[in-house]
């Protein structure tokens, strides 16, 4: 169970981008995070893996305080958070099985990462996930010869191989064509009641979003303003998500008439 | 379109104003005039030497290849030189260029790690064989920790802002699964440098091998002091020889790590 109370993240004297938010997550839900770019979901993830340093406020997964943690006891509990980023992050020189076992490093010793000795357990459950994605016959192929959605899914992988207690995708299918996207959704869908994991997914895509979550959760400028079903989710709720943003400046587009004068 | 009378253009001036630019011209001028005027330049012992100069090049016609297998010495000890200091460099420069990238390291350790690279480019290589001559005595040995030295500075500098632009997100997923300092390392951030790393060890050693010769002379072992002693005994003939191998040795290794680094990514 994920909790989170009075979370705040501000740059320097700046307004903050996220302002005193609450949102817990139970059991095996899958939730997605919209909001306009800006709104602060990528600073909501990240500050819950702690890539980013919540700078008040309170993160608890499982009872566990995380915003404290240093060293060794944060890396501990990052072991327990897997992501998937929007673009794969992948390590493109090492190859495909490289990449899905690194999603144990923070289990085995510096040593056995560095010589690519990982335990005989760890092998099978990678080749067992990447069979059940599709992609083990390409276990040792470089990781930037793979398309889009074939990357993504190592990207699954690698953050299924922690074990994790939680994942967290940000905006995984932002990347992808449509198609591909889907299917990436869907998968994601399925591992996640087959494993009985919860997972938090920012996207931009709102149709998906209802299709594939059962939980909507709308930023704005840093705070909560839709928490409900996707049924709740209606065109009020989404313009109140992502209305009145600004239309690019198109003032400069009448001046080209006058050439022809 | 409106026709008025034709409008001309032309670049503005690369500096505004007209004063300042005269000025300027003067000033360089003048400076020129200045330092040639006060230089020491004695024309008697510059026509008196240009004749001796003709008698050296003349004694170094034809070159001797007699004494081979002192030349195979001395390039025999230079290549050594060479390899050992870019492999002992290369080594070392990788520490010290994570140390001294922004991005992944610490202040005080990017400080330290900075200020190394800084102080082992300060100084010619030259300057520093004699400084090694000095403290280790005339041998390879001086040679060796001078191109050490030097590899240091050069590699470890390039490395660093390598670092400083790797893609950041390898990081951040290597973070993100609970990785470590060093298993980021070799994950996240090895892999990205790895091609520049091998392009620049290639480059270092064909570089290695040129200076080799020139703190030679210096008494840092090597090619170079085969060549001085040959012109202390005004062997001119031997000293020619030398010279065209060492043309010919650096042609020949441009040519293999030029072809080295095209096939590496």
């Amino acid at each position: 169970m994920l909790e989170i109370s009075q979370l705040v993240k501000r740059y320097g004297r700046h307004e903050p981008v996220l302002k005193e938010l609450d949102l817990s997550v139970e059991g095996n839900s899958v939730v997605s995070i919209v909001g306009a770019s800006g709104a602060g979901k990528s600073t909501l993830l990240r500050c819950i893996n702690r890539l980013i340093e919540p700078t008040s406020g309170s993160i608890k997964l499982n009872g566990c305080e995380l915003s404290t943690l240093r060293g060794q006891a944060l890396r501990q509990s990052r072991r327990r958070i897997g992501m998937v980023f929007q673009g794969f992050n992948l390590i493109d020189r090492l190859t495909v099985m490289e990449n899905v076992l690194a999603g144990r490093l923070g289990y085995v010793s510096f040593y056995q990462a560095w010589r690519r000795r990982f335990p005989q357990a760890d092998i099978e459950r990678a080749f067992e996930l990447m069979e059940r994605v599709g992609i083990a016959h390409y276990a040792n192929k470089r990781a930037d010869e793979l398309s889009g959605g074939e990357r993504q899914r190592v990207g699954v992988v690698r953050a299924l191989m922690q074990e994790p207690d939680i994942l967290l995708a940000d905006e995984p299918t932002a990347s992808l064509d449509p198609v591909t996207s889907e299917q990436i959704m869907k998968l994601m869908q399925t591992l996640a009641s087959e494993l009985s994991l919860p997972v938090l997914i920012n996207i931009h895509n709102v149709a998906q979003a209802r299709a594939y979550t059962e939980r909507i959760v709308g930023l704005r400028h840093g705070r909560m303003i839709f928490d409900g079903p996707p049924e709740r989710f209606d065109k009020a709720a989404l313009e109140e998500v992502y209305g009145g943003i600004e239309a690019p400046d198109e003032s400069v587009a009448p001046s080209v008439g006058e050439e022809q004068a | 379109m409106a026709t008025g009378p034709a409008r001309t253009w032309r670049k503005p001036p690369f500096i505004a104003s007209p004063w300042l630019r005269f000025a300027l011209t003067v000033a360089v001028l003048g400076y020129l005039g200045w330092a040639l005027a006060t230089l020491p330049f004695d024309w008697g012992r510059i026509s008196e030497g240009l004749p001796r100069a003709a008698r050296i090049f003349g004694g170094g016609f034809p070159p001797s290849f007699e004494r081979l297998e002192l030349l195979a010495t001395g390039f025999k000890e230079s290549f050594q030189i060479a390899l050992l200091a870019t492999l002992l460099g290369v080594l070392l420069s990788i520490p010290f260029a994570v140390m001294a990238a922004r991005n992944i390291s610490p202040r005080p350790v990017y400080l330290v790690g900075r200020a190394v690279i800084i102080v082992s480019r300060s100084f010619h290589p030259v300057i520093v064989a004699i400084l090694f001559v000095k403290a280790v005595g005339f041998g390879p040995l001086a040679g060796i920790l001078t191109l050490t030295l030097y590899s240091i500075g050069f590699v470890g500098k390039l490395l660093a802002e390598e670092i400083e632009e790797i893609d950041w997100g390898q990081v951040e997923a290597m973070r993100s699964v609970g990785a470590g300092f060093l298993a980021t390392l070799t994950y996240a951030v090895f892999p990205q440098i790895l091609p520049r790393q091998i392009g620049l060890s290639m480059y270092q050693l064909d570089s290695n091998l040129r200076a080799s010769a020139v703190v030679g002379i210096v008494g840092a072992g090597g090619i170079g002091s085969t060549l001085m002693n040959a012109f202390g005994r005004y062997d001119y003939d031997f000293a020619f020889a030398i010279l065209l191998v060492i043309i010919a040795v650096i042609l020949i290794s441009e040519g293999v790590s030029g072809w080295v680094r095209k096939r590496v990514w």
